[in-house]
């Protein structure tokens, strides 16, 4: 443990490792790697390969038979959901989203819904972002150069560099499971000989992640997968580390394409794994530069729309490499959901209204992943909860967890509060809404804007009141007030911050899934949409431990093999439920 | 429940293709019910459940290396078998208050020698007295009130029976429960036979209770092994009857149809299999492709697993640890190991006494959620001094050592709520040093040369099992799955399920749920058809995809 103190960095190096960690990574040896030729570091990777790859070959050990059992499975049509390395035949639940794959998503607005919940809400807590730049000409014509003499990248300005520099040093700080990835993988260089091409939102949490990458020994180059979200900042420090970015803040439809095609069509320099988050890199590699499918090995998408749009190709046979859907791993899908909306759901409606909770009735709509976080939280203020849900199973729980199931009819004339949900919409229609009591707070913590039923609410007889930002009140002829926050839209992006450790959580599930699909033999993986292998999700959450001081118990052999589990893991059956 | 009865609507705009052929088994039902005609013939019934869209074979990874017995081989029945089983069946020993009706029967013949006629003069079932048919009759009556979801089950399918036709040979615990599931079958239509999958769990009177109703039940407390084969034998073994489903807990019946009456086979429509054992041996039949019949596999359903592990566990770790050491939990620090289903409820259960708890795990995904649930993840040896209790819930064997136990302070509580008797090294315990006191039923002073005392319950058995109850509406759960399960295999159409062992399609899962929702007076929200369509789901679902975690 001594040795890490060697690397410059913050509190995370001071964190306690599991014993069965590698041999840490020192300075010495990166700069002996450093000398070796991209071929030999390569080799050493796929030989040596002291830790992370052992733990790909235990999972690789598991998997080959699953994988045989899922073939012979899906030619028989049935669901083979449970072998692992899945592959998604998830049946996608938001038909509003079916646009086809051909269409450019028009870039009008800021595009957050179609997004993973946790990176697009980076917008909301883009400090350095504000930085104001008199420089009006556009980034494009502009001739910038980084102090090592790079040109080949576009951004605002190179000179924020240093600040940009800063808010990644930060970042780094909430994300210390990537700085353990760089340090136990460090020596291996798993990714060396990658190839990324890159399309996220570009702020520091990203940076970090396109850093970890850079030192796993992968070349990337990197696009923005919003307009607005850009920290141009951190684009800046990224730039000046070397790495090709195309991003600035308030781009137009057509910079936004010109970055996307200028991060791709790079003479001399194909990619070889794709990250993307939207599936807007991944349209515009299919669509105009299509030769370039034969030299990838996989993509690797993290937004439930992308994944939407990979698997309409697969559906149509037009996929032609693997590629991994991240968002859907227990790890990420825990903490985007359950986690993240325990805390946000408090925090939103304290930052916006300064509600108390004691006493409050409460209606929470739906009891799924984020209904169980938001009722939780509530119930852990003392408040009285009630639960509305379709499904019979999930409404069954919610009953055993000590809350009234009731339909919003019948509790709408009481509640306090009613928080949405579903992820369907008109939960709450105008009908709820006469019927309410003056003063009742409506907020949507579930999916797009569609939960509460807006457009009714649009008519001559009431008054909306701006009272505060996000904050509206719309008055009834009789004077009865209903507290409208966010206009309906997600009360989590739009009135709270998302924590670096989600992030954290996000990109350290990238970051494996790019080395797993780069480091599988040929023939794991199939042209098709995969989930990330249960083992990568262990390994995901082990990086995550340290940050609470967990120390996680190892299995004696004999243990293992009364188990009849490897000592590495993975350690539950696919179908385990978590 | 009253929604979904109401809900007499013919025609529901299907919203996705996939589901397009779909009808919702509770709708028809209700449709059912409210139309009242009693005369439906099979085709009809069969499209009741041609709608389950997700159906898949189980390619499950068993645990339980030290399981692997042969299926050729025949367990042996001398001790008591209930680790073998479902944990909510098998603890119904434990509480089987109307047995002490018949141990002060002063007759000791064995009930294969006696030959009884119950009142409508049939002889074809063998029970301890068939006198004591009234006692049980009231035992059964009582446990209805418990399992409204069985009672309500029959009003809805009454008039359709759904199991017209089904002859099911059973092999369960012989329980007031269990009868509320025998009769609720035959009130669907079925003709049973039933003995018991366990030779000391039979509660008597109920066993003449259901052979004065007309089932054909072999049965009684105390059966010795012989007796045991026996009376699986005759179930199966009958002139002119050829059983067409089997329910079976523990693989015993299974077992024996295979060795000895393997052409049966040819007539079977199904296997319900519902514990862990029996499904791992089915499994192991399935891959030597010597599974002949297809298996459904209840023990995993969504619905039982929670209620059997988390929900369950929640409760009965108080209980069992109150009714033991009346101990007081607040400020007491507690080390759970194992954050599993069983571990979050432990866990959530302490917590809200105020008691300190520290988890250990092995699977860094567990062990995250620990870490967010806000509890402290340690290894068992960092806090072994400190702790007061310690409950181990891990499915492993030798959580806690010798060496852990020597290091604990005066006083401490050690329990085992996991699996079978292993988790704790007891064995390393019985050795001339130590003296051991039984202060309690099911409490052990271990008695240390200085004078520590570490407190062992239930001799590191199950405690749950050994030293609390399960609650009525557990079973009514189990009983629902294993109802639905048989209806579900017993009108599927030709070819939906192949010889293989299959978890219960979501849509079943379901509707044991919902049938539950009636106890807890819970609304349940009914989607309207444009809101169906905007989610691409049937208004009375499956609701959600396969792979959701619940």
């Amino acid at each position: 443990m001594a040795k890490d103190k060697n690397q410059k960095g913050g509190s995370w190096m001071d964190l306690a490792l599991p014993e069965d960690f590698p041999e840490p990574y020192t300075e010495e040896r990166a700069e002996e790697e450093e000398e070796d030729t991209e071929e030999a570091a390569k080799d050493r990777a796929v030989k040596c390969s002291p830790t992370l790859l052992r733990m790909l070959k235990a999972a690789e050990s598991r998997w080959t038979p699953h994988f045989r059992d899922k073939a012979e499975l899906s030619e028989l049509g049935l669901k083979a959901t449970e072998a692992e390395a899945l592959k998604t035949n998830m049946k996608i639940q938001v038909s509003d989203q079916q646009e086809e794959f051909n269409k450019p998503p028009t870039k009008a607005g800021p595009r957050p819904l179609s997004h993973s919940v946790s990176q697009s809400s980076a917008d909301s807590f883009s400090s350095v972002g504000s930085v104001s730049s008199e420089d009006e000409c556009p980034p494009q014509e502009k001739l910038q150069k980084t102090s090592q003499g790079l040109t080949d990248f576009c951004i605002k300005n190179i000179k924020q560099a240093p600040f940009g520099r800063k808010e990644i040093d930060i970042a780094q700080q909430g994300m210390p499971a990537l700085m353990i990835l760089r340090k136990r993988a460090g020596g291996e260089k798993p990714l060396a000989g990658a190839k990324v091409v890159g399309c996220t939102h570009i702020t520091a949490q990203t940076a970090v992640l396109i850093e970890t990458l850079a030192a796993l020994g992968a070349q990337c180059r990197w696009a923005a997968c919003n307009i607005f979200s850009t920290q141009n900042a951190v684009a800046a420090a990224l730039a000046e580390g070397g790495i090709s970015v195309f991003a600035w803040k308030g781009e137009s439809e057509d910079d936004f394409w010109w970055c996307i095609d200028r991060c791709v069509a790079a003479d001399s320099w194909e990619p070889n794994l794709i990250l993307d988050d939207g599936g807007d890199l991944t349209q515009w590699i299919y669509k105009k530069h299509p030769s370039l499918f034969k030299k990838l090995k996989g993509i690797v998408e993290e937004s439930v729309t992308g994944i939407y749009r990979l698997y309409l190709l697969s559906k149509a046979g037009k996929l032609c490499v693997p590629a991994m859907n991240v968002n859907d791993s227990v790890t990420k899908q825990k903490f985007d959901n359950l986690y993240c909306c325990k805390e946000s759901i408090l925090d939103g409606l304290k930052r916006t209204i300064d509600v108390m909770f004691g006493g409050k009735q409460v209606v929470v709509c739906g009891y799924g992943e984020v209904g169980k976080g938001c009722c939780a939280a509530l119930k852990g203020l003392g408040a009285v909860i009630y639960v509305t849900e379709v499904d019979p199973i999930c409404a069954l729980q919610a009953c055993m967890d000590g809350l009234r199931v009731i339909t919003l009819s019948e509790g709408i004339r009481h509640a306090d509060m009613v928080i949405t949900c579903t992820g369907n919409k008109n939960v709450v229609t105008r009908e709820h809404f006469d019927r309410m009591r003056s003063g009742c707070i409506v907020c949507n913590m579930g999916h797009s804007n569609t939960e509460i039923d807006l457009a009714s609410l649009r008519t001559r007889e009431l008054k909306w009141h701006r009272v505060r930002p996000q904050v509206d009140h719309i008055i009834w002829p009789d004077g009865k007030r209903v507290v409208l926050l966010a206009e309906g839209r997600l009360l989590n992006l739009s009135c709270s911050t998302v924590p670096s450790f989600v992030l954290s959580v996000t990109a350290s599930t990238q970051a494996l899934a790019l080395i797993e699909l780069y480091n599988a033999p040929a023939g794991r993986y199939k042209q098709d949409v995969y989930l990330l292998p249960k083992k990568m999700d262990e390994y995901v959450a082990s990086l995550h431990l340290p940050m609470f001081d967990a120390h996680v118990t190892e299995l004696t052999e004999g243990q293992a093999q009364y188990l009849g589990i490897s000592k590495h893991g993975p350690f539950k059956p696919n179908y385990y439920r978590y | 429940m009253s929604e979904t009865a109401g809900d007499a609507k013919p025609e529901v705009k299907q919203a996705s293709k996939e589901v397009k052929e779909s009808e919702n088994v509770a709708e028809k039902y209700s449709a059912m019910t409210v139309s009242k005609n009693s005369e439906i013939n099979m085709g009809e019934l069969s499209s009741v459940f041609s709608a389950v869209p997700t159906h898949k074979p189980v390619k499950k990874q068993i645990q339980f290396v030290e399981e692997k017995q042969e299926f050729s081989r025949f367990p042996t029945k001398t001790g008591r078998r209930s680790l073998s089983r479902s944990i909510s069946q098998s603890s119904t020993d434990s509480y089987s208050s109307a047995a002490s009706y018949t141990d002060s029967s002063d007759d000791e013949t064995s009930p294969r020698d006696k030959t009884q006629v119950n009142s409508k003069g049939s002889s074809d079932f063998c029970v301890k007295n068939i006198k004591q048919a009234e006692f049980g009759r009231r035992e059964i009556e009582i446990a209805e009130q418990d399992m409204s979801a069985l009672i309500s089950l029959r009003k809805r399918a009454q008039s359709e029976k759904p199991l017209a036709g089904a002859k099911i040979v059973g092999c369960t615990h012989i329980t007031a429960q269990t009868a509320v599931l025998i009769e609720t079958l035959v009130a669907l239509g079925a003709q049973c036979r039933w003995t018991a999958c366990n030779i000391y769990s039979t509660q008597n009177e109920v066993a003449a209770a259901l052979a004065e109703r007309g089932v054909a039940a072999f049965a009684w407390k105390g059966e010795s092994e012989d007796d045991f084969w026996w009376c699986i034998d005759r179930c199966v073994n009958t002139e002119g009857w050829q059983p067409n489903m089997i329910l079976d807990d523990g693989g015993d019946l299974t077992h024996w149809v295979y060795k000895k009456y393997p052409n049966v086979f040819k007539k079977i429509r199904g296997i319900v299999e519902e514990s862990v054992t029996g499904v791992h041996r089915l499994y192991q039949l399935s891959k030597a492709g010597k599974l002949c019949v297809p298996a459904m596999n209840v023990n995993d359903s969504v619905t039982k697993q929670k209620f059997d592990n988390l929900y369950c566990c929640r409760e009965s770790i108080l209980d069992g640890l109150k009714r033991t050491t009346d101990v007081m939990f607040g400020g007491k620090q507690v080390v759970v190991c194992g954050y599993g289903e069983v571990g979050k409820g432990c866990s959530a259960a302490l917590k809200a006494l105020g008691a300190v708890v520290y988890v250990t795990e092995i699977d860094p995904i567990c062990a995250l959620q620990a870490c967010m649930d806000g509890f402290r993840v340690v290894k068992l040896n960092e806090v072994i001094r400190l702790v007061d209790v310690i409950i181990t819930c891990t499915g492993n064997k030798n959580v806690v050592t010798r060496d852990q136990l020597d290091r604990m302070k005066n006083g401490c509580i050690v329990c085992n709520m996991g699996h079978s008797n292993t988790e704790i090294d007891v064995a390393s315990l019985r050795t001339p040093e130590l003296t051991w006191e039984r202060v309690r039923s099911q409490v052990d002073h271990v008695i240390w040369p200085d004078g520590k005392r570490v407190i062992l319950l239930a001799e590191g058995r199950l405690l749950n099992l050994s030293c609390s109850t399960v609650p009525t509406f557990v079973l009514s759960i189990t009983a629902t799955t294993q109802a639905l399960a048989l209806i579900e295999l017993y009108n599927a159409p030709e070819g939906r399920y192949k010889q293989d062992v299959y978890l219960l399609p979501k849509k079943m899962d379901e509707y044991v749920a919902s049938l539950h929702l009636a106890t807890f007076d819970a609304h349940l929200t009914e989607l309207t058809d444009e809101q169906a369509k905007y989610l691409g789901l049937n208004k009375n679902g499956p609701f959600k995809p396969n792979y959701y975690r619940y």
